[in-house]
């Protein structure tokens, strides 16, 4: 239960991604791809395990969040990139990403604050809709775009940043949820009532879910636009939140190695199944069918006993 | 009046047409183990909702070491001091035994989201200083040994007793029990009223004890309370309750009471 010496981890790990990040020049383009976009599939998924997972919330909106971020992030670089040095671009692309996350993290505040209310159903609702929102938002403004989007954005986004942000999310995730504040994140899931009675304010812990989790979703999106280099807004739809979920689900909700897992495997096996990609969301629907026959708690879930690693 | 601690005035609630609670006075002083009884429907868990904060009276006044608590939500009255068990046992499903307990610890904490994240000394020093507190009060419970098990793996008396010790856990001034006894056999009950006493004797608190079981009431309390239909019938010691005719009719019927 304790996280001990995680900072020493997380160091590590981010020294693994920058080591990796600096050989990539002789690794295969496709490969390398492949692995970013498992990292920030990492972070989406951990970071929605904090708000459907541990916190016990059903969003649907991590599509928008997502959204905001790369839109933030992506105009950022386009329209400052010119004007700063090489030098100062991995100083810019940091900043872009922060931009990103914390404008998704103010979403995250507006769509929260009033919705939180809800439970189950109802906010899952409210947060699907709230993503339609942000794509049809971003489809009719010509500042981004409008439908073709933007494109010619930098391709800054390396194995390194992906992997050391998603690095960076595993740990925020677990080193609050394993601290003595952050048992009330589970307190919030198992019983609202009784967590009210133990003094812990339900609200507060629902909002603070959804803005680090809206946050991180933000920051995955900035890094997912400077990795395709363009984006439009039918890339943020609904079944891109759904990928998500599916990842929670699959993993295990509130278990984070297990979503890490499913995160992985999620990007990893429609990319080697390409032929087969038109069956993708059949094969979803079968999978979440199965699975919660089968094995409701997860496929990386030792027992129903929730808040393990 | 400012010596008591918790001070209910004429409190009453309706729900539409329904008067389920009516005109309500009660007092707790400090230290002071008072029961709170009645027959089914009474009014005994309204009565218990309205001072957690649950529900809002309809007219009267909840006072709390002479502060009215009127609009604040249940986590705002268990940080003043407020704490409570529940009629159906409440614990944190997915937790340990020791982090049922950790997690009512935080409410007092300073540290926060901050520290979670930073872990830097104090943070750590102020975690082990947590769960040290909590694996005492544990010890004092005897369920030490359980530390480590899921909460709701433990026995039924073990898990009421789990959610005494996490009440507790809050620092309470006032701890409420709703019908700590309800499922117990009689052994576990009698287990309970000395508990109850040690839980007074040991962190001289104040207990309201609501309780359909007038014998775990009658051995335990020294001030007992009786609801009927949502009105208090009766006041008084243990003694003066049992042959209060009010009382013996409200729980044996009216011929028994006239006979």
């Amino acid at each position: 239960m304790r996280l001990g010496g995680a900072r020493r981890w997380l160091v590590l790990a981010l020294l693994v991604a920058a080591a990796v990040s600096a050989g990539s020049g002789v690794m295969n383009r496709y490969y390398l791809g492949v692995a970013s976009e498992v990292g920030i599939n990492v972070i989406l998924a951990v970071s929605l395990n904090l708000i459907n997972g541990y916190t016990g919330q059903f969003s649907l909106g991590h599509g928008g969040f997502m959204a905001v971020g790369a839109y933030v992030a992506a105009k950022m670089t386009l329209v400052f990139g010119e004007q700063v040095g090489a030098a100062f671009q991995p100083l810019l692309f940091a900043g872009a990403l922060v931009a990103g996350g914390g404008a998704a993290a103010l979403a995250g505040l507006a769509v929260g604050v009033p919705s939180l209310r809800l439970r189950g159903d109802y906010l899952a609702v409210v947060t699907l809709c709230f993503g339609e929102i942000i794509r049809v938002v971003f489809q009719n403004s010509a500042f981004f775009g409008a439908a073709t989007g933007l494109s010619g954005i930098a391709p800054w986004t390396t194995f390194g940043w992906s992997w050391g942000v998603a690095a960076l999310t595993v740990y925020v995730v677990l080193a609050l949820v394993h601290s003595t504040y952050g048992r009330g994140f589970l307190a919030v899931n198992d019983d609202e009532i009784a967590a009210s009675a133990m003094g812990l304010n339900p609200l507060k812990y629902k909002v603070t879910a959804f803005l680090v989790g809206a946050f991180f979703a933000g920051v995955a999106g900035g890094l997912f636009a400077h990795m395709k280099r363009a984006i439009n807004p039918e890339g943020f739809n609904f079944m891109r939140s759904i990928d998500v979920v599916v990842m929670v689900i699959l993993g295990g909700m509130g278990n984070t190695a297990g979503v890490v897992a499913a995160a992985v495997l999620l990007t990893v096996l429609p990319e080697l199944l390409r032929g087969f990609s038109d069956c993708r969301m059949i094969a979803y629907s079968l999978l979440i069918i199965v699975l919660m026959l089968l094995r409701p708690q997860g496929l990386f879930r030792r027992s129903g006993k929730g808040g393990g690693l | 009046m400012s010596e008591k601690l918790l001070q209910l005035d004429a409190v009453t609630i309706r729900f539409g047409g329904l008067t389920a609670v009516s005109e309500v006075d009660l007092s707790i002083g400090h230290g002071e183990l008072v029961g709170l009884i009645g027959p089914n429907g009474a009014g005994k868990t309204t009565m218990f909702n309205l001072i957690t904060g649950v529900y809002q009276p309809t007219s009267g006044q909840v006072l709390f070491g002479g502060r009215g608590l009127l609009g604040l939500r249940p986590h705002h009255r268990t940080r003043m001091g407020m704490a409570r068990t529940f009629q159906n046992i409440r614990l944190f499903g997915s937790m340990s035994v020791l982090d049922n307990v950790r997690a009512a610890m935080q409410l007092h904490r300073r540290d926060g989201w901050r520290q979670a994240l930073w872990r830097g000394n104090q943070a750590r020093e102020s975690e082990r200083g947590v769960e040290s507190k909590a694996r005492e009060l544990l010890a004092i419970f005897g369920l030490e040994e359980r530390c480590q098990e899921n909460a709701l793996g433990l026995p039924y008396g073990e898990q009421r007793r789990l959610e005494i010790v996490r009440a507790l856990a809050t620092s309470p001034r006032l701890l409420l029990l709703d019908e700590p006894a309800a499922g117990m056999n009689p052994t576990e009950k009698v287990e309970l009223a000395r508990l109850i006493r040690l839980v007074q004797e040991r962190f001289k608190i104040s207990v309201l004890l609501v309780e359909h079981d007038m014998k775990v009431v009658m051995s335990v309390c020294e001030r007992i309370a009786v609801l009927d239909y949502g009105r208090k019938i009766a006041e008084g010691s243990p003694v003066e309750i049992r042959r209060n005719p009010n009382v013996i009719a409200a729980y044996l019927g009216q011929e028994v009471a006239d006979a």
